[in-house]
């Protein structure tokens, strides 16, 4: 059993580290609030450095409350057959945003819990950048999003319908929300780093009420329909695949439950 | 055979100064460069790339489009080339030279660092990737060390699951018919994730509930969290103080500190090195070559350095001194070349 102590600890960490990540994503609508002053040009790279030490500490507390030796298989496993759709979808890609990974990240989230579906996002996408030779410096953003994506389906448990009809629904509701929202944070990492002239681009000392302004602008015109697209895949592959990976997943869940009692032997 | 750690250094000067400027011209130069190092990790074996999408063809696409797309969304400029109604929503206004200009620039930048990555992509083997992790993510780096090995696995699963169902006249035509594929491939995954828990708990890896956390200190904790206030507070002091220098000494100590702390955390990660690679003098001057780029485009660049096409359309300056520094990042392929040769002198 864990003492206060160390629960108090882990969860000041969660919060801080998930706080920043947040504020990393969001801070060309509020950045005006803090400062409107020449100092906010260098602010792109400050927060870019911020959210990588906030992974870094954030991968680091997952990994040393959640690993044992059937959560390391279980995981490494999953996210090689994860990496292989996205290496397949690489090869012959789907239409617009249309990504298959989404599917078993979130239901691998919802049967396993938020430490396995942050992991399973987090390293589906970096396992997928070594074989796919897709390392960039998109890649650390990437793995926080679809991190996110795993862990927030976790939450759905709350509503106790593991089992009933109701939760493929709400899954499916979960996968077009992150259809659409996993592109618009990814727009926002190097949306500021694009700035410019125009109405659609990130300057500094912006009110949030045109920075959102001008972000709307951009997304409609550039991402909208095919993050739209990635949407209805998602909602398409959680329909019809749900209810039978779920159920494969859950058989499973109780099969790993095994305990290894050295005292037996 | 160039050192990981030298790659590593090579990048991040390429980020360093790719990140810095927006000279056209100087954009131009170091992404000949790069090139020439990519022609030279693919020219030996000949083999398709490691990459999703070749970088020359990359830059042929991300030049025009960002070209395109700046002009046709930024009506701000001297030099106007032609008029769309203003009836249209987003594009109508003056479409100008050097909105057409600012947008090439943007791909040129973009093409530039995705061939940096290619690079590292091309050079790094997978396996000394994940060994150059932190000692402190060896729990993490074992499971990616399990999927990246288990990858050609369900690659060859998925060919004998589609020849199965293929046996039995089953085609894949609707969205429906890819469950039989999908689900014997989920479930033989699971199966071997079951056994591979088995044996790795019977020899002792990590068989109770929670290895990883039960030794650790909480030292690493706190270190971590001090880190993390000293990192944020150095943050806000800079962006909304503008107290620059105190901002930049706490952000360093936060740094430190949590160097400190994954240092720690690596302590209780066993490590057993096999075969360590060794650190060559090629390595020592390919990693010299690189630092050297970055030093005289931040000293001596100035306003060649931050060049912008706006208001009006003007020539870029160059500095031959930092067009000559940026020859550092072709370091590697003088020592590729090499090693090349070298090996042919053996094979003969």
């Amino acid at each position: 059993m864990k003492d206060r102590k160390s629960i108090l600890l882990s969860s000041l960490i969660y919060l801080i580290t998930n706080l920043v990540g947040l504020v990393g994503f969001f801070y060309p609508f509020f950045l005006p609030l803090l400062s409107a002053d020449r100092a906010q040009a260098a602010s792109p790279w400050l927060m870019t450095l911020l959210v990588g030490f906030c992974f870094v500490a954030l991968l680091l507390e997952v990994q040393g409350d959640a690993l044992n030796a059937r959560f390391v298989a279980l995981l490494g496993v999953l996210v090689a057959l994860n990496a292989v759709l996205r290496f397949i979808e690489t090869a012959i890609p789907g239409p617009g945003g249309f990504s298959p990974i989404f599917f078993l990240i979130l239901t691998t989230g919802y049967v396993f819990g938020a430490r396995f579906g942050f992991l399973m996002g987090a390293l589906t996408l970096l396992v997928s950048a070594l074989i796919t030779g897709g390392v960039g410096p998109w890649l650390p953003y990437q793995m926080f999003t679809a991190g996110w994506v795993g862990a927030t389906s976790a939450g759905l448990r709350v509503f106790r319908l593991e089992g009933r009809r109701g939760e493929v629904a709400l899954l499916v509701a979960l996968g077009a929300v992150w259809g659409l929202f996993y592109g618009m944070l990814m727009n926002l990492y190097f949306w500021p780093f694009a700035a410019g002239l125009g109405d659609q681009q990130w300057t500094a000392g912006l009110s949030w009420i045109a920075g959102f302004q001008r972000y709307a602008a951009f997304y409609v015109a550039t991402s909208l329909a095919w993050d739209i697209v990635g949407a209805l895949g998602n909602v398409l592959l959680l329909s019809f695949f749900a209810a039978p990976t779920l159920r494969a997943l859950r058989r499973f869940r109780r099969r790993f439950t095994f305990i290894y009692q050295a005292e037996a032997l | 055979m160039i050192h990981a750690t030298a790659w590593y250094i090579w990048l991040l000067a390429a980020l360093s100064v790719l990140l810095g400027t927006r000279n056209p011209l100087y954009l131009i130069v170091l992404l000949a460069e790069m090139a020439l190092v990519v022609e030279a990790l693919y020219a030996p074996t000949g083999e398709k790339l490691r990459a999703p999408v070749a970088p020359g063809r990359f830059a042929l696409f991300v030049v025009p489009a960002g070209a395109l797309f700046n002009v046709l969304t930024t009506h701000t400029g001297a030099t106007v080339l032609l008029r769309l109604p203003e009836a249209i929503p987003l594009l109508g206004g003056p479409l100008t030279l050097e909105g057409l200009v600012y947008g090439a620039i943007n791909g040129l930048s973009l093409a530039a660092l995705f061939t940096a990555f290619t690079v590292l992509n091309l050079a790094v083997p997978i396996r000394d990737l994940i060994r150059l992790a932190p000692r402190a993510f060896y729990p993490l780096a074992v499971v990616v060390s399990v999927a990246v090995t288990f990858v050609p696995t369900t690659l060859r699963q998925i060919q004998e699951v589609r020849e199965a169902q293929a046996v039995r006249g089953r085609r894949m035509r609707g969205l429906r018919d890819w469950l039989p594929l999908f689900m014997p491939l989920l479930i033989g995954g699971l199966e071997h994730a079951l056994q591979l828990a088995e044996a790795l708990t019977a020899r002792g890896f990590a068989s109770s509930d929670a290895p990883f956390d039960a030794p650790r200190d909480q030292g690493v904790r706190y270190g971590l969290l001090g880190a993390l206030l000293l990192l944020l507070t150095g943050g806000l002091l800079r962006l909304a103080w503008n107290l620059q220098v105190w901002g930049w000494l706490l952000m360093l100590l936060g740094a430190v500190l949590f160097g400190w702390a994954l240092r720690r955390a690596g302590r209780s990660a066993p490590r057993s090195t096999y075969r360590r690679i060794p650190w060559t003098r090629a390595d020592t001057l390919i990693t010299l070559g690189a630092a050297l780029t970055v030093i005289p485009l931040w000293l001596r660049a100035g306003a060649a350095r931050l060049y912008s096409p706006y208001p009006a359309l003007t020539l870029p300056l160059f500095d031959p001194w930092v067009g000559l520094a940026f020859l550092g990042l072709t370091l590697p392929v003088f020592q590729l070349y090499r090693a090349r040769v070298a090996a042919a002198g053996a094979a003969l």
